[in-house]
């Protein structure tokens, strides 16, 4: 049986490639060129260290078997890349019972790319360290239930919190949680790293006791019994494999558990509930009596954020606009990436401008101080680089969260130039504002106060140039951005987010370089001549206009006549 | 009033690789008429639909609705069409009211009067009490609802809708069929796609049946089905006939389940 979805799952990755084309092959590709050194890498870590030194071996194993266990666990999670060609609901129908469909699911979930990689760089450590005897089978066991722990925890995890998140607000913010503990484990991750860094603590002696810490993890204990097994200590590598195997079962008991609730239940009928609503609706009037009411907000339809209703106007390019700050908010993905961009954005100025501070002395007029009084008053300026983590999370594939629902606006007759405006208008408000704001805290913190109206003019200039790329990137090379309503964890196949990975990060460099003559002109007036700097406002201004209008226009005239071919883009793939 | 007819096809035509979906298509609908596509799965339908409302570009042919070629004044044309697409992919963080007031205001329509439509239509069709709910939240009948309210909205002169009545309850598609006989009553037209032949019976006074990208009957109703039943004379005239059973004699006998 178990070999039946193994030959099911070989043939779901073969058709997902020839359905692909050749995109889909080239992301392979290039993501298989990613990950090639990791693999010999791994391998040669594990098979060559300990021969040499078995000490440092010994840590690398714990490292490497912690690292990859991690790997597994945080990997579909954090990035929705585990592979759902074989979902379980889509079997409930067949006579199968629990137990053969969890012993071929899990024989399934052992075929792939992903796995083959791990164990084969899971094997460098039988080279690395199996000695003659019966130590060697020791070490190969341990390596095999190391493999099992990954993947058993992987499917156990995304199958049980796919069986809590049934409802569509709970996978909202499942969503939310997740990419956002996420983001905090790398900050923390990152702080604890330099804090470290000059303290008392040896970086050894850090890693010693770390590594005497994750020993006693089920991955560290499958290290454990595999230096035990090599170095002869048959009883403790015994014991060691016995402990990660009653993991594993557990967890696959786990598992099991949470599978055959996953068949057998139902999925609520979403009930369709009242939104909490905080500001008035024209149109949600309960009874039909109180058309007046409708009629008397009509100006400004309820789609309009209230604290807007000045900046956008009820027309196309308006509306637009307004759905757009509504998906912001609404929209799972959209959210995160707003939310971890604004993180961002205020967390990095901060990190340079107080990391940057001369000592515990309060900021006053220093020496070199040509604007403003504080030590570095031009550190104003990173606030910009909320600009950039806005934009290139958000700007390049505008049409992503209309999907195939793009269709409303094209049999809408209407220009499609104004959606683009309309998009940019929706973009430009929150990362100005963003910048705004984060250019006044550090103008507070510094007291480069004079240096705010400076980048406030070049974040106009730098947005222009990110939206024009955009825009031409959106209409270019569009694609849908995942729902998160039916599979949450679904990515986009293998290989198709690295071909997007690779024109995102040709459009960052195009926009990149669209900004260094702005570079140029405000690194003349911080070094040599300050008026450059006058002169860099308003130039900056109208470069950015200039370039946001040229955009607009290459990509509004493109699209006019091809928005069939964007919907199509924008389509999931059909099998016509 | 225009004397040209509502929709006119000449030649229209899409492949799809070596799938020739849609083959040299040629139709007339007079305006003010209930014209019914019927055809069974794959047969062209949703293809032609999607060519004639702008959202598919067809390989050859013209399409002229109301007197305006499609694909070559877009804009103009589509100002005189509604459409209810098959899939009904809607922008699902919406709210009901939020969506119609996003498609009126797309078509450059005046706010108030968007408003004032867009509250009768959600009354008549039994979602204003879920005019505040996100459509992510909507049963499968109350977006096909929302979706048919906002093809109403900027009172089109040609309705298309792709398969109106499909996975829908009785109450709603009797609400729907209401909607549609008042508007055409008004001398409005509308084309629609089915599978189910009694209600293309009842409501259409025109029909055309397609088989493999062709149309191979049209006419007002009574001419094309000749005295028998629409599904009688669709299944004739598309050739389904009767399937050879021999070879399933396994089939409903107690013995032969494994």
């Amino acid at each position: 049986m178990a070999w039946v979805f193994v030959r099911l799952k070989l043939r779901l990755l073969r058709n997902g490639l020839r359905l692909g084309g050749w995109q889909q092959i080239a992301g392979l590709v290039f993501a298989g060129l990613l990950a090639l050194p990791l693999v010999p890498g791994g391998f040669a870590l594990l098979a060559i260290l300990p021969r040499h030194d078995p000490e440092a071996g010994a840590t690398a194993a714990m490292a490497v078997f912690v690292g990859v266990f991690a790997g597994w666990l945080a990997l579909p999670l954090f990035s929705a890349t585990l592979d759902t060609s074989l979902d379980p609901a889509k079997l409930a129908l067949l006579p199968l019972r629990p137990r053969q469909l969890a012993v071929g699911l899990f024989a399934a979930a052992c075929v792939g790319l992903g796995p083959l990689g791990t164990l084969l760089a899971l094997l460098g450590a039988v080279a690395g360290f199996a000695p003659a005897g019966l130590g060697a089978l020791l070490v190969v066991a341990a390596v095999l239930l190391e493999f099992a722990l990954c993947v058993v925890t992987a499917r156990a995890v995304t199958t049980v919190l796919s069986r809590w998140l049934r409802s569509r607000r709970a996978r909202d913010l499942v969503i939310l949680v997740v990419s956002l503990s996420a983001l905090l484990l790398n900050l923390t991750l990152q702080v604890v790293l330099r804090a470290v860094e000059p303290g008392r603590l040896s970086r050894f002696g850090g890693l010693r006791t770390t590594g005497r810490v994750l020993g006693w993890s089920p991955p560290g204990l499958a290290a454990r019994a595999l230096v035990a097994g090599s170095r002869g200590r048959l009883g403790a590598a015994v014991l060691e494999l016995l402990a990660v195997a009653a993991v594993v079962a557990l967890l696959g008991w786990w598992w099991y558990g949470s599978l055959q609730r996953l068949l057998v239940t139902v999925e609520p009928a979403s009930a369709p509930r009242q939104q909490r609503s905080t500001e008035p609706r024209p149109v949600g009037a309960r009874r039909p009596g109180t058309e007046r009411e409708g009629a008397r907000r009509a100006a400004r339809p309820g789609l309009f954020p209230r604290p807007l209703w000045a900046l956008l106007p009820a027309n196309r390019l308006g509306v637009v606009a307004a759905k757009e700050l509504r998906y912001f908010a609404r929209h799972p993905r959209l959210r995160v990436q707003w939310l971890t961009a604004g993180l961002f954005a205020i967390a990095l100025p901060l990190f340079f401008t107080l990391s940057s501070r001369p000592g515990p002395t309060p900021p006053g007029p220093g020496p070199g101080a040509g604007f403003g009084g504080g030590q570095h008053p031009h550190l104003v300026f990173t606030a910009l680089i909320g600009i950039y983590v806005a934009v290139n999370q958000t700007v390049l594939n505008q049409f992503g969260a209309d999907g195939a629902a793009y269709w409303s606006n094209i049999v809408a007759s209407g220009d499609p130039q104004d959606d683009l405006a309309g998009k940019s208008l929706a973009l430009a408000l929150p990362t100005l504002t963003l910048v705004t704001a984060v250019s006044l805290l550090i103008a507070a913190i510094t007291g480069g106060w004079a240096w705010v109206p400076l980048t406030l003019c070049l974040a106009v200039g730098l947005l222009g140039a990110a939206l024009a790329v955009g825009m031409f990137t959106s209409v270019h090379s569009a694609f849908p951005l995942p729902g998160g309503t039916t599979n949450l964890w679904g990515g986009r196949g293998s290989g198709q987010g690295c071909a997007v990975g690779m024109t995102q990060l040709l459009a960052m460099l195009a926009a990149g370089v669209l900004c260094v003559p702005l570079g140029v002109l405000v690194g003349i007036g911080v070094a040599w001549w300050h008026p450059a700097l006058v002169l860099a406002a308003p130039v900056a201004v109208a470069y950015g206009v200039a370039l946001w209008r040229f955009g607009l226009f290459l990509a509004g005239d493109w699209l006019r006549g091809h928005q069939p071919d964007l919907l199509a883009a924008l389509s999931p793939r059909r099998a016509a | 009033m225009n004397s040209a007819p509502a929709l006119s096809l000449r030649g229209l035509r899409k492949a799809y690789g070596p799938k020739i979906a849609v083959d040299w298509l040629s139709l007339d609908v007079p305006h003010g008429c209930f014209f019914g596509l019927v055809g069974p799965n794959g047969a062209g339908k949703t293809t032609t639909l999607s060519m004639v409302t702008g959202l598919l570009r067809p390989d050859a042919g013209t399409v002229v609705v109301d007197g305006v070629e499609v694909w070559r004044d877009p804009a103009e044309a589509k100002r005189h069409i509604g459409v209810l697409p098959e899939e009904l992919r809607l922008l699902e963080r919406l709210s009901g009211d939020e969506l119609l007031t996003y498609n009126g205001l797309l078509r450059g329509m005046d706010p108030a009067t968007v408003a004032e439509r867009s509250a009768e239509l959600l009354a008549v069709l039994g979602l204003t009490e879920a005019a505040s709910t996100l459509v992510v939240d909507y049963s499968h009948g109350m977006r096909k609802k929302l979706a048919l309210a906002s093809a109403l909205l900027h009172n089109p002169r040609v309705l298309f809708l792709d398969e109106p009545f499909e996975a829908i309850d009785p109450v709603s598609a009797r609400t729907i069929r209401l909607l549609l006989e008042r508007y055409t009553g008004g001398g409005a037209t509308v084309v629609f796609s089915s599978h189910v032949m009694t209600v293309v019976e009842q409501l259409c006074d025109r029909v055309g049946i397609m088989h493999n990208g062709r149309l191979i009957a049209e006419g007002p109703l009574d001419q094309v089905r000749a005295g028998r039943s629409l599904e009688d004379a669709f299944v004739e005239l598309v050739g389904a006939g009767q399937s050879d059973t021999e070879t399933l004699g396994w089939l409903g006998s107690s013995s032969g389940s494994s």
